[in-house]
């Protein structure tokens, strides 16, 4: 028996965190259908006028697609360079290596703002004209570590003895690669993924100094929610919510598919 | 050169040349990443450095070789005092959230008896990272303010007869709600360090005639200090660095660093001096990182 404890105990002190954790959506979601100007009580009656309001808003639209799109490409960056900065790590001593681990993961703990000031200053000096993708390369240096760390982790807990012994019996680096070490670590790439896009799709910090005319999501909100407040924004994050869920949940199943063939 | 040496020197050579392949497929997986972080981070950061060594003289900036930027922040009024501010908000949000998240982390790891109900509430977790942190805050303001939703319910039970103004904007809100934000990172962090806990060792410790509380505080505390202790530098950095909760739920004196740093390069318009700051920070961040490591490294249990 793995459980201990009072059980009533523990599962109430559980539920009542969750529901702490819902307070605040569940206020959004309901306010999101609520037939009055403002956001709080009373509540005024039921009403989808929000939600087309919404798709009925191009700004607010396009900054959704806006925030998709560079979410794909930090995903894009993070695995490129994060992969292989995990294999590194994983597999071979050089010197430097600590240091190298220590930057890797300082955006973690900067604020965004700091990473921010960087980089425009990198960007004002070479011109480079702020867009969405100066802010996929802002994102992208700062999430990169989730990446790294995730896979770095994994591919620590497979060893090294399946890919010697691929090797042992003449796989090529490519096909050890392909056949040994990407099966091994998909799932957890797989969840790094997922967590860099979700991270990004949110991030204010680092975005909100690298930003040019086109607005992210948040960006969109922040500009909103500092003037007129108007349901809308519950509306949006409510139909986020929800797309979420509907993809969090496709997501791990086919994951776990993966985990279940490889036990198999 | 002997027979033995003889015999020898063709595994030598082909040591000699397998320590070159590994180098080379070193550089391979090495290169690409340590570019990015050359291109993305090192230089920037030598141009805030660059930077914070000049001044601003009627909005242009005179390159110098000055630490004047970086004697400000220790001795001009307020920029040390909200650093320590900030970090203090940070402190007490990373303890307040491993506080809420524990029991949470326990019962997933612990009590939860089926796979599928585990993943339910795993992803009951999660799931409020995606609603935008924007709207999240902004609905606290809605719950805490005084025509808010507590406010009302207090005076409908009879509570109080005036709505209390104490729940929003002052440090208390902007705690509490970077507390709501951060927790499901504490959560996960939490979690991820008990489910290594063999089952195994908590059957011996009840067959050696532990009752549940003596196992959670012998056993299991003990073991959850290093997923703590992850979760709160997240958190306590994700805090330290907010600039969204001081404007949405915060007092007017509820600013913090990052605040100030935005007000320094759009307002001030003193690019030197915020980027002292953020070598400052810079300072502060590898510090925690290598505090973080030897702290996680003292910590852990191996099974």
């Amino acid at each position: 028996m793995r459980a201990f404890g009072n059980r009533t105990l523990v599962t109430a002190l559980a539920m009542s965190v969750l529901a702490f954790l819902y307070a605040p959506i569940l206020v959004m979601m309901v306010f999101s259908f609520n037939d009055s100007q403002y956001t709080g009580l009373p509540f005024n009656g039921f009403t989808l006028r929000w939600y087309g309001e919404l798709f009925s808003d191009n700004q607010m639209l396009m900054s959704i697609w806006n925030s998709i799109f560079v979410g794909i490409g930090v995903v894009a960056i993070s695995v490129l360079f994060g992969l292989p900065a995990a294999i590194a790590l994983d597999r071979y001593e050089f010197p430097g290596k600590g240091l190298f681990r220590r930057i890797v993961m300082l955006p973690i703990v900067l604020p965004g703002i700091i990473t921010g000031v960087a980089l425009l200053s990198f960007y004002l000096t070479i011109h480079l004209r702020l867009s969405l993708y100066t802010i996929m390369l802002g994102q992208g240096t700062a999430l990169m570590c989730i990446t790294i760390t995730e896979v770095f982790a994994r591919l620590q807990q497979l060893g090294k003895s399946q890919a010697e012994a691929a090797a042992n019996l003449g796989a090529n680096d490519w096909e050890i690669f392909r056949q040994v070490t990407l099966p091994g670590i998909r799932s957890a790439l797989f969840g790094a993924m997922l967590i860099a896009f979700s991270i990004s799709f949110d991030e204010i910090a680092v975005t909100f100094l690298l930003t040019g005319r086109e607005n992210t999501l948040p960006m969109t909100l922040w500009s909103l929610l500092r003037r007129e407040v108007t349901p809308e924004v519950n509306a949006v994050a409510t139909l986020v919510v929800f797309l979420s869920i509907i993809l969090i949940v496709a997501g791990m199943y086919s994951s776990r598919g993966h985990a279940n063939e490889r036990e198999a | 050169m002997t027979t033995i040496e003889r015999a020898v020197e063709p595994a030598r050579t082909s040591i000699r040349s397998a320590r070159a392949i590994e180098r080379r497929r070193l550089l391979l997986w090495l290169l690409p990443p340590m570019a990015w972080f050359t291109v993305f981070m090192l230089i920037p950061y030598a141009m805030l450095l660059y930077t914070s060594l000049g001044h601003v003289d009627d909005m242009r900036f005179i390159p110098g070789l000055s630490l004047d930027n970086f004697v400000r922040v220790f001795t001009v009024d307020p920029y040390l005092g909200v650093i320590i501010k900030s970090a203090r908000i940070g402190l007490m949000t990373a303890v307040l959230s491993s506080v809420v998240a524990y029991p949470l982390a326990f019962y997933l790891a612990f009590h939860v008896r089926t796979q599928r109900l585990k993943f339910l509430i795993y992803l009951l977790v999660i799931v409020p990272w995606w609603a935008s942190y924007l709207v999240k805050a902004y609905a606290w303001k809605t719950i805490l303010g005084s025509g808010g939703i507590l406010n009302v319910g207090l005076q409908e039970l009879g509570f109080v007869h005036e709505p209390v103004r104490l729940f929003l904007y002052n440090e208390f809100s902007v705690v509490m709600t970077l507390t709501y934000i951060f927790t499901p990172f504490a959560v996960l962090s939490i979690y991820a360090q008990l489910e290594r806990v063999p089952t195994s060792l908590i059957e011996a410790a009840r067959n050696l005639g532990a009752d549940g509380w003596m196992i959670f505080r012998r056993i299991i505390l003990p073991i959850s200090v290093p997923g703590i202790v992850a979760g709160a530098i997240i958190t306590f950095s994700l805090a330290f660095g907010d600039f969204v909760a001081p404007v949405l739920v915060g007092g007017p004196d509820s600013v913090m660093i990052s605040n100030v740093v935005i007000n320094l390069l759009g307002v001030a318009f003193d690019w030197p001096l915020a980027a002292a700051i953020g070598l400052v920070i810079i300072t502060l961040g590898l510090l925690l990182i290598s505090a973080s490591g030897w702290l996680e490294e003292k910590t852990q249990t191996r099974f």
